[in-house]
């Protein structure tokens, strides 16, 4: 966590844990304040994709 | 060619790469031919067969230009980005090198390399390796938060290139290195060539001239830029082929001009430095 930024504004994101094992996070979310927005974590994998490149 | 045409032609063919890759047998074996060829373009471009031995099976996707030198320059507990990690086969080898006190994270923004990098990682059992998607002109790390920067022939497909460098520099922790391996151009491509977006997945097209490409790198404010080796690329090995087939396709090109185009495309591993205490220069490592 101390090295995910934001990629917008690469500010500090804030961790919801939806689902976790004992090695990493499956399935959460990573929240912006500044920017408002919502990364999501799917499989593992956050979603750090800017917003507009995002499907 | 529009910005976002390349972008979207840059992940749709990436994504049918590793999706080619594991469809013929489940897994990737040696049955489908794909794995062997991968592996004997990777040995041709200076990986050792213990480096190809030591990552998950179907990491390598045979698409890099090759960066065993920044790889031998890891130190124990460093952490480590990877630019355009696709499925993951040198962040396994770094992750080998940094061992458990270090870290190394992929990012790349094809979701199916992505997964397939996850798949590698589980398959490997490295605790020490993560992927996240991402861009590479947007890169989500904290500012001065990484000790190496890495890549393997990836930029070139960056739009962006100034901007990559500028999130590269400022990722990087003052006095961290940028080791990057990429193709550039000795000389501008013929028109035909510049404009073909199947030879810009293929990684030609995208290709800056070898000059330009250090001044970019210089202008983000690295210090200590410099090329540490340099090979001639055949053409045919791009990729495992878009481009030599853009190029081959054109029914203009005579065999005379295919050699020229080889002849113009070089493959350069590059190092470079984020000054120790960091200058004025360094365009975007301020833009929080």
């Amino acid at each position: 966590m101390d090295i995910l930024a934001c990629p917008v504004c690469k500010g500090d994101l804030q961790l919801t844990v939806v689902e976790e094992n004992t090695k990493e996070i499956v399935t959460g979310s990573l929240y912006c304040a500044k920017c408002r927005e919502t990364y999501p974590i799917e499989d593992a994998i956050p979603n750090l994709l800017p917003p507009d490149l995002r499907d | 060619m529009k910005e976002e045409e390349i972008k979207k032609a840059v992940r749709e063919g990436y994504a049918r790469t590793v999706k080619t890759g594991n469809s013929c047998c489940g897994a990737v074996t040696s049955c489908c031919g794909q794995v062997s060829m991968a592996e004997s373009i990777s040995r041709s471009i200076g990986y050792a067969d213990e480096d190809l031995a030591s990552v998950p099976e179907g990491a390598n996707l045979g698409l890099g230009c090759g960066n065993p030198i920044a790889l031998a320059s890891l130190k124990e507990g460093e952490v480590v980005l990877d630019l355009g990690s696709g499925a993951g086969f040198d962040c396994f080898l770094a992750a080998n090198r940094v061992g458990k006190t270090g870290r190394v994270i992929g990012v790349d923004m094809t979701p199916e390399m992505l997964d397939a990098a996850r798949r590698n990682a589980r398959q490997g059992g490295q605790a020490n390796v993560e992927f996240r998607l991402g861009e590479l002109e947007n890169l989500p790390a904290a500012d001065n938060s990484v000790d190496v920067v890495i890549s393997n022939c990836v930029i070139n497909l960056v739009l962006d290139k100034s901007r990559a460098f500028g999130e590269a520099y400022r990722v990087l922790k003052p006095g961290g290195r940028l080791m990057i391996s990429d193709l550039v151009l000795l000389k501008e491509l013929p028109e035909g060539i510049k404009n073909s977006i199947a030879a810009y997945v293929g990684c030609l097209s995208g290709a800056s001239l070898r000059d330009e490409y250090l001044a970019l790198i210089r202008a983000a404010g690295f210090e200590d830029v410099g090329i540490v080796d340099e090979a001639s690329f055949p053409v045919d090995l791009m990729a495992n082929d878009p481009s030599a087939a853009a190029v081959l396709g054109d029914q203009q090109t005579t065999a005379e001009s295919l050699a020229d185009i080889a002849g113009s495309v070089v493959s350069v591993k590059v190092q470079g430095r984020k000054p120790k205490k960091p200058g004025t220069k360094g365009g975007q490592s301020s833009r929080r």
